[in-house]
């Protein structure tokens, strides 16, 4: 196709015409992941409402068709149960790591496991977003899937992209994953 | 009058058979067609399909078995995760490029690799020569000789079949009918030899399962200390 970034809107033109109420995403992380870098990647000017939830750090982002939640998912242990209520009815799970922050793969990783444990989240689809892939110390999307112990998840399809939410590169190939994960849904 | 008795002892024979589980993995290159194939045997459209960069599966029932693919990415970062699935696999689907011709050495180094593994040694494979339908794909018999397909499963004694397809050509009920027989193929060979298969992958699984556990519990551990220390700064 040749097209630039387009980040959630081709997720959104894949969903019109289909039967599909509302696709809600759910973009979780550690701080200093990135995701607020690649928030704004993949919400470019056609989604411009990223509004911060009161009380703690959610963004939501609301188009046509699309809700995507993303938060913080370090140092904020406490706020943990209030979780769920945004864990509702998920439909697809983007997980972002910092690629060059070796000391905390298993940190991140050990969250990941808490997290797709929540009933919630059974069998939902997940793209591990391999972020700062511009920084010469990053690892590879196959050393990071066995840092995560990604093998251990399989009730799932997953799928690790390596991305530079800086320079935008590999985002719109992880938002083909999850274009072609909708279709698989759909059937 | 016999036959249709014979027919019918048949019937009861199978239909007396237990439901068996079975779980195959499907490996090769990137760009090879797996997640094609996948998508093809499941009944989808093998068209709209992005690069694996992890892993998907589908279950799907054929005669007394309940199958269970992993199609699994190939590409050469990702390929280190190939071995985390081979212990519970009964057989390999293993997909190349016939059209590839300048891959095909590493399309051997990687069959090689694979057939090597003590968790895969033995048990039996079915190599699908995909995008037949390109122009100068190799045939089947030049497949054969560019990844020494005979001494390789030779060495490795494990039971091979070759399947010249396209996974494009149709999809569902319409699928190319090299893969379908390939498929039948390979669930006859694991269903002749079933015991010794379900003992062995039983084994191998329970020593991997418990390995993961163990070390699930010592980095959830590492990771509690890690969050306590941090803790402890704040105040
Ligand atoms: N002409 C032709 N193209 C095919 C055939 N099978 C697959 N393709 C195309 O080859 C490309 C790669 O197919 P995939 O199914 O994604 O390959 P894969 O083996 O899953 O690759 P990885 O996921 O990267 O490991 C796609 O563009 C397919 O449309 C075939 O039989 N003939
Ligand atoms: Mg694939």
């Amino acid at each position: 196709m040749g097209e630039v970034q387009k980040g959630l809107l081709s997720v959104i033109q894949k969903l019109k015409g289909s039967e599909e109420q509302e696709l809600r995403i759910v973009l979780l992380g550690l701080d200093n992941a990135g995701k607020t870098t690649l928030l704004k990647r993949l919400a470019s000017e056609e989604v411009n409402t990223i509004t911060p939830t009161q009380g703690f750090n959610i963004k939501s982002v609301h188009s046509h068709g699309f809700k995507l939640n993303v938060w913080d998912i370090g140092g904020q242990r406490a706020i943990r149960t209030y979780w769920k209520k945004y864990l509702g009815s998920t439909d697809m799970l983007i997980y972002v790591i910092d690629s060059a922050d070796q000391k905390r793969f298993e940190e991140t990783g050990q969250e990941l496991s808490e997290l797709v444990e929540d009933e919630n989240l059974t069998s939902v689809p997940l793209l591990v977003f391999a972020n700062k892939q511009d920084l010469a110390t990053a690892s590879s999307a196959a050393d990071i899937a066995e840092g995560l112990n990604l093998h251990t998840y399989r009730d799932r399809p997953w799928q690790i992209q390596a991305c530079s939410a800086l320079s935008g590169e590999g985002v719109q190939d992880g938002m083909n994953w999850i274009c072609s994960q909708i279709t698989s849904r759909k059937k | 009058m016999y036959s249709l008795m014979a027919n019918c002892c048949n019937w009861l024979k199978r239909w007396r058979e237990p439901i068996r589980k079975v779980t195959l993995i499907m490996v090769g290159l990137d760009n090879a067609g797996k997640t094609a194939t996948v998508k093809g045997i499941q009944g989808e459209s093998p068209e709209d399909v992005a690069p694996t960069v992890g892993f998907s599966k589908i279950d799907l029932k054929q005669g007394r078995f309940e199958v269970t693919i992993f199609d699994l990415g190939g590409g050469k970062r990702i390929r280190g995760i190939w071995k985390n699935y081979y212990a519970e696999s009964y057989g390999i689907i293993f997909v190349v490029d016939s059209s590839d011709v300048e891959r095909m050495e590493e399309t051997k180094e990687t069959m090689s690799e694979l057939l090597r593994h003590p968790k895969i040694s033995g048990k039996p494979v079915l190599v699908l020569a995909n995008k037949q339908d390109k122009e100068g794909a190799l045939a089947e018999a030049d497949v054969i000789e560019c990844l020494s397909l005979e001494k390789l499963v030779n060495e490795h004694k494990c039971l091979c079949q070759i399947e010249p397809c396209s996974a494009i050509i149709g999809y569902g009920k319409k699928i190319d009918k090299s893969i379908k027989k390939g498929l039948l193929w390979l669930l006859h060979i694991i269903a002749k030899d079933f015991d010794a298969l379900y003992e062995r992958i039983q084994k191998d699984t329970t020593e991997q399962k418990a390995a993961e556990e163990q070390e699930k519990r010592e980095r959830a551990e590492r990771v509690r200390k890690i969050r306590e220390e941090s803790y402890l700064c704040i105040f």
